[in-house]
């Protein structure tokens, strides 16, 4: 199965409100606006495990931890982040993690 | 337009209560496949989507006449046949357990009842086609949860006639290929249900018989992939065991396929060895009996990594493995201490092996054969190579240290090597397993760092890959140099030397950034050197618009830790060859191409500004460990950059004067600001009142979005001094009035300047409400060029306008000309938020809505009571869609919450569905934004 947790993204929130307008004005059904959003999962999950290989390091203390329901949730305190030639500095980061393993497996 | 109505008819059609009648008669044998591909689909959109209609006394029937329409269609058209079985197979999901408990027997024991005119292969194919479809029509089908747990419950009962079936159709030696292969798909889709591995074992054995067979090779790949990876496969030990021994029995013909480059073949068969390794490798580890078994396993998989030929030129396999390993490490360390140890041993030295098979893979290939791969294949392998350096940071946590004295002792090995010349590719290898590990791993306590300074200085950097990655080394290092300054003068001349190179651009100069940014208190000793070839590779024009930026940065680290007379010194003789130059463009006539030379000069200005900041001299030296203070203390008088800065202000307004219509000069302009005040901070002080009049007429004469954006900054920053108090009015009060003006003529061309006006007057609200005390400053139109706002589509926008009338509104309390505005207007904002709400704006912008509603309610209850009433009593406002009894409840449920915005959030997007006619669908259900 595709995460879903690209939706709330630039691309996927735009996907949505031109899919919501869709709606609205009666083009399409809420089912076939589902079915646009789960390939829109699928699709995403797809490219970004296969298409990307931007790398950033990022050091910084952890504050709280959890992997629950598949998800590793972190925040983490004072964290720099390093790319090839910036770095970051920022306060507090949560990263939300899932297993990207499943779902190139789900996009084959 | 009459294919559209066409489809919308068709669709209507095929949900109507009608369908239950036409669809048969779409079936009959004299319509053309297409049609009755229709009627097939009709009938399971029905029969999933409508099951209530249908009366349980008619299930039979319909059962009945599904079989039948099934046989005919067994040697008919594929499409319409598979059709039907998913109709059947949905039937049979809504009705199992209870209604029909003996499903799949009774499917099987239709299919191989003689008859129908129809012969037994046909039958037996639709048979299969149907038992493939029932597993995966249960895994998209929708229902309840509690129904869901039952039905795969049933299904996984019905497992037990399934799989002898199968069995039986594999084994018989005249089975027809076509049928094998399609058993081997049934087979892959009823594993997904998580049938027990032991009882499916002997199938699954079946498979691996069937590999040899081209025909079935992919399919049996497929199911045998299938079943070790379901998650419950783990429970099944013993049968996990059993099928060691035929993985490794596959070994022979890998090896056939990999020598006669079948490339099809050993992927498939790395796939099986990969998924028994990656899924089970904890279960089997800890079968310690069996630990030869794994072990062999484990060099299969290894010999799939190392796989000849360069990825992915010639083999695609090896990449395959790569998450094995991280998953096999993991196992291992997290076995308690004394296992883990023996575990280490006998998994240390393979792990070993791994790095040395690793770096030979990320060689590149000779210089020929690399000039004749694609972009896209030289991108691959780019790719593969960071993968294969992820594993190895990842290996070097159980490898530890040693690791690196292992590469360091190749690396001396083969550039000391008098006899034998080694090659580029493999003294570049090696450096960037070295930077793969120190890029992201401290390697302070290695002690092989120096030798290593010392190798670099030997290579012989001819070629331009070798030379990259020996900088990317060297940058990687930067952290460790700052530790060790003394090793500075020997790795500076290289980066120094590679500067001068275009090919090296990226590398060189990145990593003289991260040296200046690390090592700045070590280096003003080689300051002025570094300035000097800064400057002539800047003044040759080596380097990219890009790389040029991050040079300044990296001369603005550099600079920070100088005495103020130096940095004085420096900048002027790097910065009065631009200042010449910009002299010079700003006296011609404006074209495009010194617009760019302009940009060129100002860009490198605020990236040099950006980064030169002395105040961190004191703190950052204070609460490093590294040795202590190495500069002057903080000297009294302006800051260096403050003085370059109004040296070089009248030639910046001459050039603006030329320029102030190009937004791009503009902003360029005001980026030098903007940056130089973030790192400035009250320093920039003596500039403030410069600076607000320079800002002021610019944006007079032709407004900006970006002159906003920086009065946001000095509102930000200087808007509570005394001092500074004046200007900054002054400022804003002249670019309030001047975006009032614009709002007159018409906003809509200019959402980005609205949007920095919004985000100003927040700021301005939210640091120095007196602002809003001004006679001179229209509040109430101000007000109203809000209510515009929030109607325009740029989300950008309405989210600055929203967090405007949120800082506004508590202002109600202490600022009269603001309470004035609201209770005169509010019911205004309260009609605007009511309809973005109703359907107006994006649904990704409720939560902004429901904080101005929220505000509105702490700040202005009483009113709100009242225009919420009034609002709502239109008819179809904010939507057509609502009823008066749910506009009721949601104005009950909106004056109720005063304390939990969460809840107003939730409100809010509970009513925005029903505005929408999304409330209740699954898609709004699936998508909670």
């Amino acid at each position: 199965m595709a995460y879903q947790l690209y939706r709330n993204t630039t691309l996927g929130n735009s996907l949505q409100e031109s899919l919501d307008e869709l709606i609205q004005t009666q083009q399409i059904t809420p089912q076939l606006a589902l079915q646009v959003l789960l390939q829109f999962d699928k699709a995403i999950n797809t490219a970004l495990a296969n298409r990307v290989r931007n790398r950033v390091n990022f050091k910084g203390s952890l504050n709280t931890y959890r992997f629950c329901d598949n998800v590793w949730t972190f925040v983490l305190n004072d964290v720099e982040f390093r790319e090839v030639t910036d770095l970051v500095k920022v306060d507090k980061v949560k990263i939300v993690a899932c297993d990207g393993k499943n779902t190139g497996n789900a996009a084959e | 337009l009459n294919k559209n109505l066409a489809q919308k008819w068709l669709m209507q059609a095929q949900v109507s209560p009608q369908a239950w009648q036409f669809c048969w008669a779409l079936l009959s044998p004299d319509k053309v496949p297409e049609i009755q591909y229709f009627g097939a689909s009709a009938l399971h959109t029905k029969i999933s989507r409508y099951w209530s209609d249908i009366p349980s006394d008619q299930y039979e029937t319909l059962k009945t006449q599904l079989f039948s329409q099934i046989a005919c269609f067994s040697s008919g058209s594929k499409m319409v046949l598979t059709r039907l079985c998913v109709a059947l197979a949905s039937l049979a999901l809504n009705t199992m357990p209870e209604v029909w408990p003996g499903a799949v027997p009774e499917m099987v024991r239709v299919f191989q009842e003689e008859g129908g005119g129809v012969d037994g292969r046909a039958r037996c194919l639709a048979l299969l086609e149907l038992l493939t479809v029932l597993p995966e029509e249960f895994q998209t089908s929708r229902m309840p949860q509690y129904r869901k747990g039952q039905v795969r419950g049933a299904l996984g009962r019905e497992w037990g006639s399934v799989c002898p079936l199968l069995q039986q159709l594999l084994r018989q030696g005249d089975s027809p290929g076509a049928v094998k292969s399609r058993v081997l798909r049934c087979l892959s889709s009823w594993v997904l249900l998580d049938v027990p591995l032991s009882e499916s074992e002997g199938l699954v054995e079946d498979c691996f018989t069937a590999l040899p067979d081209p025909e079935l090779f992919d399919t049996a790949v497929e199911a045998i992939v299938n079943a070790i990876s379901q998650p419950d496969s783990q429970r099944y030990v013993n049968t996990l065991l059993k099928l060691v021994p035929q993985v490794l029995s596959l070994q022979e013909q890998l090896r056939e396929a990999v020598q006669n480059g079948d490339m099809e073949t050993s992927h498939g068969i790395c796939r099986i060895a990969v998924a028994l390794g990656e899924n089970h490798s904890r279960a089997l580890l800890e079968q310690v009996e069996h630990w030869q078994g794994f072990l062999a396993l484990v060099n299969m998989i290894m010999f799939c990594t190392g796989i000849p030929g360069h990825y992915p030129v010639n083999e695609t396999t090896s990449s395959l493995t790569l998450t094995f390993w991280y998953t096999l490490q993991d196992d291992i360390m997290s076995f308690d201490c004394e296992r883990q140890a023996v575990y280490l041993q006998v998994y240390r030295p393979v792990y070993f092996q791994l790095v040395d098979v690793l770096l030979h893979k990320a060689q590149f290939p000779s210089d020929q054969e690399y000039a004749s791969w694609s972009s896209d294949e030289k991108e691959q392998f780019r790719i593969y190579r960071v993968d294969i350096s992820d594993t190895l940071m990842y290996v070097y946590e159980m490898l530890g240290a040693e690791l690196l004295s292992n590469l360091y002792e190749k690396l001396g090995r083969i550039l000391t090597n008098t006899e034998q010349a080694s090659s580029w590719q493999h003294t570049e290898a090696l450096l960037y397993g070295f930077q793969s590990i120190a890029e992201t791993i401290d390697v302070n306590y290695s002690d092989v760092i120096p030798g290593l300074i010392g190798l670099l200085l030997r290579i012989n950097i001819n070629n331009v890959q070798l030379a990259d990655t020996v900088m990317f080394t060297i940058g990687a290092l930067a952290e460790w140099l700052a530790d060790h300054p003394v090793m500075l003068s020997s790795v500076l001349p290289l980066v120094l030397q590679a500067l001068g190179n275009p090919d090296l651009s990226i590398s060189s100069v990145s990593t003289l950034k991260k040296i200046c940014r690390e090592c700045k208190y070590d280096l003003p000793p080689y300051a002025s050197n570094i300035v000097a070839v800064s400057r002539e590779v800047l003044s040759k024009q080596i380097h990219k618009t890009s790389q040029c930026m991050w040079l300044m940065q990296a001369l603005g680290f550099l600079l920070s830790a100088l005495h103020v007379e130096e940095i004085l010194r420096n900048l002027h003789s790097l910065i009065t060859p631009y200042i010449q130059q910009l002299e010079k463009l700003a006296d011609e006539t404006p074209n495009p191409s010194n617009k760019l030379a302009i940009i060129h000069i100002l860009g490198l200005l605020s990236n040099l500004f950006t980064t030169l900041d002395i105040s961190k001299q004191e703190d950052e030296s204070g609460e490093s460990t590294a040795p202590p203070v190495k500069t002057a203390p903080l000297p009294p008088g302006p800051n260096p950059v403050v003085v370059v800065l109004q040296q070089v202000f009248a030639l910046i307004q001459t050039v603006l004067s030329k320029w102030l219509n190009d937004s791009q000069v503009v902003e360029a302009v005001c980026a030098i600001f903007e940056k130089s005040v973030k790192t400035l901070l009250h320093d920039f002080a003596p500039m403030v009142s410069q600076l607000s009049e320079m800002l002021g007429q610019m944006y007079s004469t032709i407004p900006q979005a970006s002159a906003l954006d920086l009065t946001r900054q000095m509102v930000h920053i200087f808007a509570r001094e005394t001092d500074h108090f004046p200007p900054i009015k002054a400022l804003f009060d002249l670019v309030t009035s001047v975006t009032l003006s614009i709002f007159q003529q018409g906003p809509r061309d200019h959402p980005d300047i609205v949007d920095s006006f919004m985000q100003l007057q927040a700021q301005a609200l939210k640091r120095k409400p007196d602002l809003f005390l001004s006679e001179s400053l229209d509040v109430k139109a101000v007000f109203h060029c809000g209510l515009l706002s929030l109607k325009f589509p740029e989300a950008p926008t309405v989210k600055s306008t929203c967090l405007f009338f949120t800082e506004l509104l508590p202002r109600c309390s202490d600022v009269p000309p603001v309470a004035r505005v609201v209770q005169e207007n509010g019911k205004l904002l309260l009609q605007a938020v009511l309809e973005a709400i109703g359907g107006g704006s994006s649904r990704s912008l409720m939560e902004q809505f429901a904080e101005v509603l929220f505000s509105l309610n702490k700040h202005c209850f009483p009113l709100l009571t009242v225009w919420l009433k009034e609002a709502l009593q239109a008819q179809g406002f904010p939507s057509t869609r609502v009823t008066t009894e749910q506009k009721d409840t949601f104005t009950q449920q909106i004056l109720r919450e005063r304390v939990n915005k969460r809840r107003m959030k939730d409100i809010v997007k509970e009513f925005t569905l029903v505005c929408r006619g999304l409330h209740g669908t699954e898609y709004a259900a699936e998508y909670c934004l």
